[in-house]
């Protein structure tokens, strides 16, 4: 086994290893952080293919200022234990058997698909490099890039609209 | 092409017009700006098919004529709002830029080409929607629908877009073309992730056009916000919905039509029984009609199971009689809630429609037209847009959901009318409700509509 591919298991079981400690852990502050584990898992995947761009952008962006705002949300929030909603035996068991269900779908799926292989020696592994995804990015799919920031102004003037305070109304 | 620039600019141009003193001039600007909109989108009219960006957008005249229907709806609810000036807690500048550029994303959405661009579409009108449902801020039901719809809205964005990337794993591919090229190989036909990802996609889709059983957060949502808004999220994001979901499986995946057709039968069935017999049993004419519009979809997704040639045709036509009647029907019940409000609330009980048409023939007789139009009675627009759906669905021979639909519109006629017997048969006290001009132009046009494509539904296959 060469090292990369031992690198690559590592930090896939990394990477599962914490998502499932995600869901599983009680408290919401111990779930971001291993949220922001998850993050640095996926990251080490782009710099294994030699995506650096994407990379550092997953570390500033996910792993840092969404990462941060979440965890300064869940403080102010202030949750306690006693405040966790009681879900009744009947809403677990139909949760368990959906959620399974999907499981079991889903894994055989995947176990009768024969995914498609790249073949190395003409593999391009300049592809997730800054400067193809640049030329990919302002070329092919330029206009849904663009697009997306009618989407960024959509969500910004309905957060000031919705975020405004009214007259007579109460002042923290 | 063109709607999409021009509506992305002037929604800019409208929030920016929100700095001016006087608010008098957002509703003429808006309008006239959604009339531009519609004029351009026909430069590309009979130019054939034409891709655009690098094979990232289409245009061929179905997806124009999708896009006439939703600028005109969205016209006709814009000149509803007479500006905003009754309430004056509203900010009629974010509403109609908003509005604006949610029409970005449906336009998105009806001619995309690429998954990627039919994502962003389809995120650009919910987050749109999730914020002028909660627009009502000192209204409690309408921020628990808004909060409702967000929390609903984002978990089956996140189905869709697993959907999405197992597509993309399958295939290789974001475009429709690219595919289908591979639905149409050997290997694609057995591909199980492939199945996998159509139903994650698809189950996305359907959430947003709300059919059952993922329909849950329809009535508390449709209910909850402001009836103007209403309107918009029953109109337009289901007609643009509809054209989506048809352009995915009659482009990509009608190759497979044997693996999802089933599938989408059940929901079709289910649809229709939940949307029909719970709006039975509904008080308020507002949740009946957001149980209603649940109906609706399950009568269009018919003519998608079918999916023949006739198909396209069919929903074009369907949604755009569905659209008609439906904002006149809100337009009516908007000026009696506003009438008969309890408690600084608006009424929208059947109870408020009670002696209408002895002071106001008129509204009456408005209403009545979009509710028989609605329900499917002949000399109606409805009533050719169930036809075409019905014979569609016959040509595959899908005889008993046929069955089970024309058994659930018999259902609909029961509280279809409830309301019109309310406003003739019942005793009430309505007094003359004063009409803003433009506001009857506006309901007049719709009922005038629904009858000449009732009258001569051969007329609009001309226009195509």
């Amino acid at each position: 086994m060469n090292p990369t591919l031992s690198i690559f298991y590592f930090l896939s079981f990394l990477t599962v290893l914490s998502a499932l400690m995600v869901v599983f852990s009680r408290s919401p502050i111990h779930s971001v952080l291993y949220l922001i584990l998850t993050f640095f898992c996926l990251t080490g995947h782009y710099i294994l293919l030699n995506a650096q761009f994407l990379a550092a952008v997953n570390i500033i962006v996910y792993a840092g200022a969404i990462m941060v705002l979440f965890l300064f949300v869940i403080m102010f929030l202030n949750m306690k234990k006693e405040d966790e909603e009681a879900k009744t035996n009947l809403t677990k068991i139909a949760a368990m058997i959906v959620a399974g269900t999907l499981f079991v779908i889903l894994f055989g799926a995947y176990r009768k698909s024969i995914i498609g292989a790249y073949n190395p020696y003409e593999y391009n592994s300049q592809v997730g490099m800054v400067e193809s995804l640049g030329a990919v990015l302002f070329r092919d799919y330029l206009l849904p890039f663009e697009l997306a920031s009618v989407l960024f102004l959509i969500a910004m003037t309905g957060a000031v609209m919705l975020g405004r305070r009214e007259v007579g109304e109460r002042h923290f | 092409m063109y709607p999409i620039i021009l509506l992305s600019v002037l929604g800019i141009v409208v929030l920016f017009l929100g700095f001016m003193k006087s608010k008098n001039i957002l509703l003429p600007a808006t309008l006239l700006f959604l009339a531009l909109a519609l004029g351009s989108n026909f430069i590309d009219w009979n130019q054939g098919p034409l891709l655009y960006f690098y094979g990232m957008f289409s245009v061929t005249n179905l997806t124009l004529a999708f896009n006439a229907i939703v600028l005109i709806s969205a016209f006709l609810i814009v000149a509803m709002t007479r500006g905003f000036q009754d309430d004056e807690e509203a900010q009629p500048a974010e509403y109609y830029g908003i509005m604006l550029f949610s029409l970005v994303g449906a336009i998105m959405i009806i001619g995309y080409e690429h998954l990627i661009i039919f994502f962003v579409g389809i995120e650009i009108l919910s987050v749109a929607m999730y914020i002028l449902t909660g627009s009502d801020k000192r209204n409690l039901r309408s921020n628990e629908a808004s909060l409702k719809y967000f929390l609903m809205g984002a978990f089956a964005t996140g189905i869709m877009l697993f959907g999405i990337a197992l597509l993309y794993g399958a295939t290789g591919a974001f475009s429709l073309t690219g595919i289908r090229g591979f639905v149409s190989t050997a290997a694609g036909a057995q591909s199980y992730i492939l199945y996998a990802g159509l139903l994650l996609l698809l189950i996305g889709m359907l959430f947003k056009v709300s059919a059952a059983p993922f329909h849950f957060w329809t009535p508390d949502v449709y209910d909850g916000a402001p009836s103007i808004f209403t309107t918009f999220m029953s109109t337009i994001v289901k007609t643009a919905g509809f054209a989506a979901i048809f352009r995915l499986l009659s482009h990509s995946f009608a190759g497979i039509y044997d693996f999802w057709y089933i599938t989408l039968a059940v929901i079709t069935v289910l649809t229709l029984f939940v949307g029909n017999v719970v709006a039975v049993y509904q008080d308020s004419f507002k949740r009946m009609m957001a149980y209603s519009s649940i109906s609706h979809a399950g009568y269009l997704l018919i003519a998608l199971t079918a999916l023949t040639a006739q198909t396209e045709r069919s929903i074009l036509f369907y949604s755009m009689a569905y659209s008609v009647a439906t904002i006149s029907a809100f337009g009516v019940l908007m000026l009696i809630a506003k009438e008969k409000s309890l408690d600084g609330r608006p009424n929208e009980s059947y109870d408020a429609f009670n002696g209408l048409a002895k002071q106001n023939p008129l509204l009456a007789f408005v209403l009545t037209v979009s509710m028989l139009s609605l329900a499917g009675i002949p000399l109606t627009a409805g009533f050719w847009g169930k036809f075409f759906v019905f014979s569609s669905a016959a040509d595959r021979g899908l005889i008993w959901m046929l069955v089970v639909a024309v058994l659930m519109s018999a259902v609909g006629i029961y509280y279809y009318f409830r309301v019109v017997i309310a406003s003739y048969m019942k005793e009430g006290n309505t007094g003359k409700i004063r009409v803003a001009p433009f506001y009857q132009i506006v309901l007049v046009a719709a009922t005038v509509i629904t009858i000449l494509f009732g009258l001569a539904p051969g007329f609009f296959e001309q226009l195509l």
